[in-house]
């Protein structure tokens, strides 16, 4: 911007007088042009994202509970019980398992499928519409038939049963049902990552493995040494959006185990959803969304520092 | 038609200054051509005078009317660029008549004269393609196309040519000359290729970081190169620079061997550097000294590199010679081929 | 890594992906079967791959025990006008981001990043606070309107911008010079050629509000206003256990379109996601 500036300053300082009574500049007008190209948006998005920010956080300074309809300032309380909450460390505990899982679990199976879907073999098109094929069937829907199948006399269950295993109950016992849901995300949404990381994998010059190859390098080192270094900023940004995603998982949560056994599904944005508009407590909810807008902030600042240690390789 | 006049144009981006004032007027129905070096500024003063860059100062005028703030579409020009910019979504016609369309022409009126354009350059037979099943060559033909058909009063290329082999390049040169010399409109071209602008101009701008070096016809620029930059820039093979010794009129290479004898047309005694084209060096039976270093063979020419007063130079020969490297020969030139130039500023000597 | 591989090797690229190919089909598999069968058979042992018997009743259910045809609606609709909002302002924001200078322009877009960092679920109190003194609770604009201009546009803005940047900039010059101004040159030459973004800014936000769970749970109230995510977990008994069967056949109902039209249209598909932009 420091060129557009001075550039504009030149000609048409602005100490200059009586400018309005000649026509604007060429760059004014096309300013004015860019202004109301954005106008839509830059409305909608202070209406929509900075404005409720603001009021989250001043919520977040209330005692607020609708039903009583009280909404009473007490400065820091909220936080002060948000550190004090016995059920904080729980759902930050679970949140952490669920998003370290999630983008494990995703990246490395968008990775495997990727590779396998760059072979050269017949009908591999098939192949790559059906591992996609969940993005596109509906969240909740994608969700109840996994919770039906997953029921303790389910689908999964009565296959184990006919091998002679004994499944557990997997969305009632703690372990299995946080594995449970983690699953059935990655399953829903793998393909999304496995389609940017397939592009990029087609992106890499086969000049290079050419000359990998004439150099005696062996295929698993022409992957590490050539094919990472070369994705690792699709990788990087799909790993931002996919930690950022994993934060927001609300639906099957809700509709799988909502927030069980115990509290050991229940992550932060489904802690605040009950806290919210279950309770009420709309002061504390508020506090909760402070805290994960802070999580996801410092996360995506986080990961853009690592960007320049690595990423090795940009455009 | 018209004339443009460019008065102390000056280009910044932020704190850069990348042209620095130039003056230059074009007549009327004049094919000028702006040569230079890459980054020498000369796109940066055609896309001024289209109206796409902002002028940071002095004036730019088309047909007598300053322009400066006018957006390209009010200047009445039309533009030819580098990668020729077809709309890839419409076909040949609709590219060729855009313009035409969002001015509000008729659809009879537009047909007529993208058939028209279409005739000058060979085009007919391929209206209803769409860009990227034509060759370079018609894509070319194309983005002309679309710059007739509005018969506008000044025409730009911007280093039309430079995305075509070698072949083709030389075909649509002379086609541009033809057109030019069947529309006499006024024409600024920029290229980086001194051929191209040798063979097209009416008369060169050479330009080099920003400033004007030096404006003429293109044999001006040959027979007179007003600096060692304009010496060296034009002509191919590029011309020979020896360091010389001018004593009462001769030119002595630095072993005191000499060149030639300008008599009384010589500058005042001095060191000069002393410029010469490769095909102006004569063998002779005596001359100076120079040593065969290596012998090329180009079919019509011979280039000869040799080393004189121990200094590498060019020799370009319509005759075949028999000389083997190691080999000695006498070369010698005519004064009148002989530039001087001064050896601090670089100006011309004599 | 393309290289040509010996027969042996092919078979067994095949059979591992068929394996791996279990979780990503098998469950849409079990839905559309389950959804068919009797209710004594779906939690049959052992289970039965492909239907023993087939009871269509459960189809006509879910229409009596919900307004279901009035919900597939409503998320039609809703669906529709975002990803048709989307495309125009996103494209028409993405456009300026990317070509045209303006004072704060890098401010601006800074500030409008920030939507990506913000997740739906920290602003829907205030939002819900807002739509409520507008009377807009329980009313679909909540559903419309957020995701056209706040924070889930963003994304398709930076798709589009990402995309314009890399369109060659003679083009726009070239049309300059034939005397659009800059409306025209957007609307008939960026636009016409960013397609294969638009489209992929189209999926995304079709369905992104297809699948959209938090939102209308927590605006909409009466049945009649509800969108599929919804209505699907309300197909439960008087004790709020599920009705499987019943909630899979309107499961089905809900994936099995999108599902055949993205076969159908799968080149388009994944081809326009993968050009998203995303590639770094």
């Amino acid at each position: 911007m420091t060129a557009a500036s001075t550039d504009d300053a030149a000609p048409h300082g602005p100490g200059q007088p009586s400018r309005k009574r000649f026509a604007l500049s060429m760059r004014q007008r096309d300013a004015i042009a860019g202004y109301l190209f954005i106008a839509p948006q830059l409305i909608g998005i202070t209406l929509f994202v900075l404005v409720p920010l603001g009021l989250v956080f001043w919520y977040s300074l209330h005692e607020w509970n609708v039903l009583a309809n009280t909404f009473t300032f007490t400065g820091t309380a909220n936080y002060q019980y948000l550190l004090s909450d016995p059920a904080l460390p729980e759902t930050l505990m679970a949140t952490g398992i669920f998003s370290a899982g999630l983008v494990a679990f995703n990246m490395s199976l968008a990775l495997l499928l990727a590779v396998l879907l760059d072979q050269k073999l017949r009908g591999i098109t098939v192949f790559r519409t059906l591992f996609f094929s969940p993005v596109v069937v509906s969240l909740v829907a994608w969700t109840i038939v996994w919770g039906f199948l997953l029921q303790k006399n389910g689908g999964i269950n009565g296959m184990l049963q006919t091998v002679g295993i004994e499944g557990p109950n997997w969305l009632r016992t703690p372990t299995t049902a946080m594995i449970s849901v983690i699953v059935v995300q990655v399953f829903k949404n793998v393909g999304l990552n496995m389609v940017l990381f397939l592009a990029a994998l087609q992106g890499v010059p086969r000049e290079l493995y050419e000359a990998a190859r004439v150099d005696g390098i062996p295929v698993f080192k022409q992957f590490r040494r050539i094919t990472l270094p070369l994705i690792s900023p699709t990788m990087l940004l799909t790993m931002i959006i996919t930690i950022v995603g994993s934060l927001q998982v609300f639906a099957q949560i809700a509709i799988l185990t909502q927030g069980g056994p115990g509290m050991s599904t229940t992550v932060l944005v489904y802690y605040l959803y009950q806290q919210a508009f279950q309770f009420h407590y709309f002061g504390y909810g508020s506090t909760l969304s402070i805290l994960l807008f802070v999580i996801v902030a410092g996360l995506t600042f986080l990961q853009w520092q690592l960007r320049r240690r690595f990423v090795f390789y940009e455009n | 038609m018209a004339e443009v006049g460019l008065h102390s144009v000056k280009k910044s981006f932020g704190k850069v200054d990348v042209i620095h004032g130039v003056d230059v007027d074009v007549a009327d129905g004049e094919f000028l051509v702006l040569v230079g070096p890459s980054g020498c500024g000369k796109s940066t003063l055609l896309r001024m005078i289209a109206g796409l860059e902002t002028v940071s100062g002095g004036e730019v005028s088309i047909g007598g009317r300053v322009v400066n703030e006018l957006e390209p579409k009010d200047r009445d020009i039309a533009m030819v660029f580098q990668n020729y910019a077809l709309y890839p979504h419409m076909n040949v016609a609709k590219n060729m008549g855009f313009s035409l369309e969002h001015r509000g022409g008729s659809k009879s009126e537009i047909a007529e004269r993208v058939a028209w354009a279409a005739d000058i350059l060979g085009l007919s037979h391929l209206l209803e393609r769409f860009p990227k099943q034509l060759s370079g060559g018609q894509r070319q033909r194309v983005a002309m196309g679309r710059a007739i058909v509005r018969n506008p009063q000044v025409f730009l290329f911007d280093e039309p040519l430079s995305n075509l082999d070698a072949k083709l390049r030389v075909v649509m040169r002379s086609e541009i000359k033809a057109l030019h010399q069947k529309l006499k409109t006024t024409m600024i071209y920029v290229t980086h290729d001194q051929i191209e602008a040798m063979t097209l101009a009416d008369r060169i701008v050479v330009m080099h970081a920003g400033k004007v070096e030096q404006i003429g016809s293109p044999l001006e620029l040959y027979d007179r190169p007003a600096n060692r930059f304009v010496a060296g820039f034009i002509g191919s093979p590029a011309m020979n620079f020896l360091p010389v010794n001018v004593r009462g009129g001769r030119v002595l290479l630095a072993d005191g061997s000499e060149l030639a004898d300008l008599g009384a047309a010589a500058p005042p005694d001095g060191d000069y550097v002393c410029g010469i084209r490769p095909e102006h060096l004569d063998i002779g039976a005596n001359g100076a000294a120079a040593r065969v270093e290596m012998v090329e063979p180009m079919g019509a020419d011979t280039q000869v590199t040799v080393s004189l007063a121990g200094q590498k130079a060019h020799l370009l020969l319509r005759d075949r010679i028999t000389s083997n490297q190691g080999d000695t020969l006498f070369v010698a030139v005519r004064p009148a081929r002989v530039h001087l130039f001064d050896i601090r500023s670089g100006k011309r000597g004599n | 890594m393309r290289t040509e591989l010996s027969t042996g090797k092919k078979t067994a690229l095949y059979g591992l992906m068929c394996v791996l190919l279990i979780p990503f089909v098998f469950p849409t598999w079990w839905m559309v079967t389950s959804s068919v069968k009797p209710i004594s058979d779906i939690f049959a042992f052992p289970p039965d791959i492909i239907p023993r018997a087939f009871d269509f009743s459960t189809y006509s259910k879910v229409f009596e025990l919900q307004p279901f045809a009035r919900q597939y609606w409503n998320s039609g609709y809703i669906a529709a006008l975002v990803t048709l909002g989307t495309m125009t302002f996103s494209s028409m924001a993405g456009y300026a981001f990317a070509r045209i200078r303006f004072p704060g322009a890098n401010i601006i877009f800074m500030i409008v990043l920030l939507g990506l960092l913000i997740p739906a679920e920290v602003t829907i109190v205030p939002l819900f606070q807002m739509f409520n003194r507008l009377g807009m609770v329980n009313t679909h604009w909540p559903l419309i309107l957020v995701p056209i201009f706040g924070a889930p546009s963003v994304f398709a803005t930076f798709v589009m911008r990402q995309f314009f940047i890399a369109l060659p900039v003679e083009l726009e010059e070239a049309a300059r010079v034939d005397g659009l101004g800059r409306f025209t040159i957007y609307r008939k030459i960026a636009l016409p050629l960013a397609r294969p973004a638009l489209s992929a800014v189209a999926i995304f936000t079709f369905l992104h509000s297809w699948n959209l769970y938090l939102e209308p749970i927590v605006f909409i109230s009466t049945p009649e206003k509800f969108t599929l995510p919804q209505a699907l977990t309300q197909y439960t008994d008087a004790y709020g256990g599920a009705m499987w069967n019943i909630q899979l056949a309107a499961a089905t109902l809900t994936a099995l379109p999108v599902l055949i039209v993205f076969i159908v249209a799968q080149k388009q598909f994944v081809e326009g996601l993968a050009h998203t932009g995303l590639k770094g």
